[in-house]
């Protein structure tokens, strides 16, 4: 991507706490925020065009279920 | 040190066994005495099992005189406390299970018991799997046997712990991110984690179904391979179970390097690493070329992926917890707590986009593993750090070099491949291709052969 993304912030944790309908300490956003930031950053770096579809839904093909499985 | 019973690792006790040498009934009795004037510093056993140790070695002892011992027969063995174990309790290191008895036993033990193993108990556990005791909770920390300051690395604390310090000879953990490779390297023992599949998960705790893995801690690699081929094999009650044949683990152990190709992916796995644990490394590297192997460089363009690993595991984990989480708060620990509602924040595209990365990213691995036979890098980025600093709610998360071969099922081993200047153990990763645990095994087995890392015992 040409511009970096932008980071989750302490406010969007904020946000997400409230509709997510938990309660976290303030005290402890500080540790969730970056547990959360460093997870994601991969996740808002990715081009969703870039990558193949993942689909896990019931296929038909022996080989690809064996290829998938590993057995 | 090298006489005492506790000492002595599974092929050195099986082969003495069977010399009549040595009686499975005194070697567990050493480790329960060993075990009482230790553990009260380490608290590395949640329940010592010394009624079942002592029935388990004299049934040991009538097989080995019908002339029908296994490798592993009188073995003493200690399970993490997320293996369930019937009419013996099991925590999972968490006051809502403070009290639970399984009425049955999880196919691992179920698996070493059946091949003889003596079960000296339970062993501690971060409360299921993924968070660490702070001061106050139900069930105290275990302790680092090389330094009681610092942690043991987790969440197979207890396994990593205990293996160190003698207290018994071989142990399951489990490993979602690390948890068998992480206490292995901050205790200076071996541990594996094998390919997804490979080993059974029914009947331990999950923490994150799709990252999940069960397997073998041990002091040495040998013992490791002895343990994993009791524990390999199809089960239908783990709905991830492979039905790929199962390797002979021991057979080619002794076969050395050479010629074997190792990668070396430097981008990711050395970016926050110490130079004590770089120096280590280049060193482990340094022999396996003395030893015959070709050793060069590789990339993985997706690594930078990995983290979202933590998106995934959250994500299940919450799925798991939700429901108790809600209704029995009270009986969480409070920073567990909240690291597992951080898995309510996520959302369903991000979930989706996590295991899209890691597709992505197992097909790169896949393809660098077609030009090499193992990969290797360092365990850990740095040695075991101290409590103080851990039970800071602010404590940075390091970036873990285990997660990938969690996110990729690949089979990864952890071995002591040198001691940092503060006495802490060093750590090599070996990891190879599906189903490679053989070659894995092989590659660590010659490289222990070659060094004296793992004869080295913490001073209690």
């Amino acid at each position: 991507m040409s511009t970096p993304p932008a980071e989750l912030t302490l406010d969007e944790v904020r946000d997400r706490i409230r509709a997510a309908r938990v309660e976290i300490p303030e005290a402890r956003l500080a540790l969730i925020h970056g547990l959360l930031r460093d997870a994601l950053r991969p996740i808002r770096a990715f081009d969703t065009r870039e990558a193949l579809t993942l689909e896990p839904a019931p296929t038909f093909d022996a080989a690809a279920e064996r290829d998938r499985h590993g057995h | 040190m090298a006489t005492e019973l506790w000492d002595l690792g599974i092929a050195e006790l099986g082969r003495r066994y069977r010399a009549r040498e040595l009686s499975p009934v005194d070697v567990a009795a050493a480790h329960l005495s060993r075990i009482e004037s230790v553990d009260k510093r380490l608290s590395s056993y949640v329940t010592v099992t010394s009624d079942r140790a002592i029935s388990d070695a004299r049934a040991a002892e009538e097989a080995l005189r019908r002339g029908e011992a296994g490798p592993l027969t009188g073995i003493p063995i200690a399970y993490k406390d997320l293996y369930a174990t019937r009419g013996i309790r099991t925590t999972g290191g968490s006051a809502l299970l403070a009290e639970w008895v399984p009425d049955r036993d999880s196919t691992c033990v179920s698996r070493l018991q059946r091949a003889g193993m003596v079960m000296l108990g339970k062993l501690t556990t971060h409360e299921f799997a993924f968070g660490i005791q702070f001061p106050g909770h139900r069930f105290p920390p275990a302790r680092n046997p090389w330094n009681l300051d610092h942690i043991p690395g987790g969440s197979s604390s207890g396994s990593g712990a205990a293996l160190a310090a003698g207290l018994t000879v071989g142990a399951l953990g489990s490993d979602t991110g690390g948890s068998i490779r992480g206490p292995a390297a901050f205790c200076g023992i071996a541990g594996l984690k094998p390919t997804y599949g490979r080993v059974s998960r029914a009947g331990v705790l999950t923490l994150s179904w799709t990252l999940d893995h069960t397997g073998p801690m041990a002091r040495t690699v040998e013992d490791c391979a002895l343990m994993l081929q009791a524990l390999a094999g199809h089960d239908p009650e783990d709905p991830a179970s492979s039905r790929e044949p199962v390797g002979d683990y021991t057979a080619g152990l002794g076969q050395g390097v050479r010629g074997l190709r190792v990668g070396v992916p430097r981008e990711y796995f050395f970016s926050d690493v110490t130079p004590e644990v770089a120096g280590a490394f280049e060193s482990a590297m340094a022999t396996l070329r003395s030893l015959g192997a070709e050793v060069r460089d590789v990339a993985i363009p997706s690594i930078w992926s990995a983290p979202a690993f933590m998106v995934i595991m959250l994500s299940e984990a919450y799925a798991y917890h939700a429901r108790h989480l809600r209704a029995r708060q009270e009986l969480y620990g409070e920073v567990l707590r909240e690291k597992l509602l951080a898995g309510a924040l996520l959302t369903a595209d991000e979930y989706v986009q996590a295991q899209r990365l890691r597709a992505r990213l197992r097909e790169d691995v896949h393809r660098v593993l077609g030009e090499v036979d193992l990969l290797a890098t360092p365990t850990a980025a740095v040695t075991a750090p101290p409590f103080a600093a851990v039970l800071d709610p602010d404590f940075p998360f390091a970036r873990s070099n285990m997660a990938p071969f969690n996110m990729t099922g690949l089979p990864a081993l952890a071995l002591p491949c040198g001691f940092a200047p503060n006495g802490l153990p060093v750590s090599l990763q070996l990891a190879g291709r599906p189903f490679g645990e053989a070659t894995v095994l092989r590659a660590g087995h010659a490289y222990e052969q070659a060094t004296e890392w793992h004869r080295r015992r913490p001073q209690l």
